[in-house]
């Protein structure tokens, strides 16, 4: 036996603690995110009416943090932060086509997820689109809330009707400056501004078609009379100070008609210049893992919770705005629904607006055509 | 260090302001840490990411000019212009509407004043969100103001909500403590000796003013006048809430670059502008009124 002195020992020891402690490190992070979850979403899924039940069933300590833009939260990932979030929630396109591809999200399980999407409403079928990845063979991602975002009337100064023919060409029509509000939705208002002005924003566009887009979007500011976010508009809708307002639709008009105000309105135009010669956008929500290197097992856990019908109807009306779900094709969540909270949300003419409009997607040339509009607000100033 | 350390500790014993000094160093160490990480690390993070490439997140790439160039390019200088009028316009309007107010809390209202300074400081205990969505309620078409008039006149009144006047009235309401107090101050430290012998010797009212209590309220009056001109130019809600967006003041271009255009460097360059421009008016300011002097410590 060879002779082991105090400096050999301390060696053998030291080395011994090296190797052992980065797996005890890991097996202690890990121990400690098993009973934690991260969420980065929009509005409603940070409410406590939705997270409190999870909280006290699995003990765990869930954090959300709500923003209203997809942009900045997929930059919140890629600036690093995929060690901190479980899960992200945005709209359709940016799973599939950016965070997949920049490595930014993980695949579900098929087969523990894919069931879901059966008893959900007709258009979301598997293979859904927007779930899957681009070549088809990966799940990104779980849909839940969705609506057409179009624009809002208030239907006591404009009939739903004459909205809905008139479309887009509500904005070009110099006599209705000032009865107009704009929301500040700076990607919805890009998608608008290119609709306005007669093309489809989810192609490249020619320099002719942004020359065209530039002169629309000084004239869509300078006549509009207000700015602002969604309580102003539906607080201006209400009060009479305007009689419309882009960027809109259920999801902006809910909160004024659960209020009491049915005049208020999300409306889809009838036609437009989108493939199939529709006029309208709709957005859906998808929630996917995030690549986090110590990804919580409560992310997967948290999918399967909010699919239960009566979480289903709770995220539809958490606070905020009121939205459809696409578990509403399930009888057990659809009877949950009040006449009411079915009229918040325009349950009557969903499906036909669903069917006007274009899913969300990604502008090509939205850097260029967003600088474009921001500078286009600075001028239209001060008048 | 110890050497160094030990070096120090000799001349102090001749000289015993030496150590306090370097006590009084050690003393302000944590404030300088917290001040270096927390003002001092944030402030050159921000200088740093306006020399990076447009829209891009990396700080460690080859320095570039692009941001600034293309804020002069573009039409930005408009939102300057405006948040420094705005701002300029509030401290006038301020200095008018806390002058008369200060004398009263200084010299008139007496013990009532405890009461007035409540009144005017309760306020601020409020969020500024909601006290001007509050104006928002109370102006809008069909609100407590034209909607009351209407039920009692049956006439209809346009609004005057979402132009840029209402824009200067929600700054003037919001920062009116902050010029209100030090003015008061200001007023404070004229001693009444000076007045009385001034009008005895046939000083008019006037000249009383002109001459005797304005440059020795100036020290309350320029502090106020730098507080609300700073907040001022910061002010981005009074433009979003009353004024509709009806003007983009330079802080909503800075937040939409950092939000929805996703373009960082183009943010901070647009920070670093506005921190060169304001801190250049200010120190002009403090050069044409020196504090120390007019406080009488020089």
């Amino acid at each position: 036996m060879p002779h082991l002195d105090r400096r050999a020992f301390l060696k053998v020891t030291a080395a011994a603690a090296a190797l052992a402690l980065p797996g005890l490190a890991s097996r202690r992070a890990l121990a400690a995110r098993e009973k934690e979850l991260n969420i980065l979403c929009w509005e409603g899924y940070n409410s406590a009416e939705v997270l409190d039940p999870f909280r006290s069933a699995q003990g765990a300590t869930v954090k959300a943090e709500s923003l209203t833009n997809d942009p900045t939260m997929i930059n919140r990932l890629r600036a690093g932060e995929t060690n901190v979030w479980d899960l992200i929630n945005v709209n359709n396109p940016w799973a599939r086509e950016v965070m997949h591809p920049e490595g930014l999200i993980k695949p579900l399980d098929r087969a523990r997820f894919e069931p879901y999407f059966e008893k959900m409403l007709p258009a979301f079928k598997p293979p859904y689109k927007w779930a899957m990845s681009e070549d088809g063979s990966e799940l990104l991602g779980m849909a839940q809330r969705f609506g057409p975002y179009s624009f809002v009337v208030n239907t006591d100064k404009v009939s739903r009707e004459m909205a809905e023919d008139q479309g887009w060409d509500l904005w070009n029509d110099r006599k209705n400056d000032g009865r107009y509000g704009v929301q500040e939705s700076d990607d919805w208002n890009v998608f608008n501004l290119c609709l306005i002005s007669g093309f489809d924003p989810f192609v490249p566009h020619t320099d002719d078609q942004v020359a065209k887009y530039t002169e629309t979007a000084r004239q869509v500011f300078k006549g509009a009379k207000l700015v602002g976010d969604l309580a102003t508009m539906n607080q201006s809708l209400v009060a009479g100070e305007i009689d419309y307002y882009l960027t809109g639709g259920t999801y902006s008009a809910s909160p004024a008609r659960f209020d009491g105000h049915p005049e208020i309105r999300g409306v889809t135009p009838r036609s437009g210049p989108m493939p199939g010669g529709k006029g309208g956008v709709s957005w859906i929500e998808i929630t996917s893992t995030v690549a986090n290197p110590q990804l919580s097992p409560l992310a997967t856990q948290f999918l399967e919770y909010v699919q239960d019908p009566e979480v289903a109807h709770v995220v539809a009306f958490a606070e905020g705005t009121f939205n459809p779900v696409a578990q509403m094709a399930n009888p057990k969540c659809f009877e949950l629904f009040t006449k009411e909270e079915l009229d918040a949300i325009q349950w009557d003419s969903l499906e036909e607006e669903m069917a006007r409009s274009v899913e969300y997607d990604i502008v090509p040339d939205y850097e260029k055509l967003h600088d474009i509009m921001t500078a286009a607000k600075r001028e239209a100033t001060g008048g | 260090m110890v050497a160094a350390a030990e070096r120090s500790a000799q001349p102090a014993a001749a000289t015993p302001a030496r150590p306090r000094s370097s006590l009084g160093f050690r003393y302000s160490l944590p404030v300088l840490l917290l001040l270096a990480v927390g003002f001092i690390a944030p402030l050159v993070a921000v200088i740093a990411f306006s020399f990076v490439e447009p829209r891009s997140f990396d700080l460690w790439s080859e320095p570039t000019l692009a941001n600034y160039r293309t804020i002069f390019e573009q039409t930005y200088y408009r939102s300057f212009l405006w948040s420094l009028a705005f701002a300029a316009l509030t401290v006038v309007v301020l200095a008018v509407i806390c002058y008369p107010v200060a004398y009263g809390l200084a010299r008139v209202f007496g013990r009532w004043s405890n009461l007035v300074t409540l009144l005017f400081v309760l306020p601020l205990f409020i969020s500024e969100n909601v006290r001007l969505y509050g104006w928002v309620l109370f102006l809008i078409k069909g609100g407590v103001l034209l909607g009351g008039v209407k039920a009692l006149t049956g006439i209809e009144l346009t609004s005057i909500l979402f132009t840029p006047p209402m824009i200067v009235f929600g700054m003037v309401y919001v920062y009116l403590p902050f010029m209100l107090f030090p003015m008061t101050l200001g007023l404070s430290m004229v001693p009444r000796e000076v007045t009385e012998a001034a009008f005895d010797l046939g000083a008019s009212r006037a000249q009383v003013f002109r001459e005797v209590e304005l440059p020795l309220a100036m020290p309350g009056i320029i502090i106020g006048a730098l507080l609300t001109f700073v907040l001022g130019v910061g002010a981005i809600v009074e433009a979003k809430v009353l004024g509709g967006q009806s003007v983009i003041p330079i802080t909503h271009d800075i937040e939409i670059a950092f939000t929805y255009a996703q373009n960082w460097p183009l943010g901070a360059a647009l920070s670093v502008l506005l921190m060169l421009v304001v801190g250049v008016l200010v120190l002009i300011v403090l050069k044409r009124f020196d504090l120390d002097r007019i406080l009488g410590r020089r």
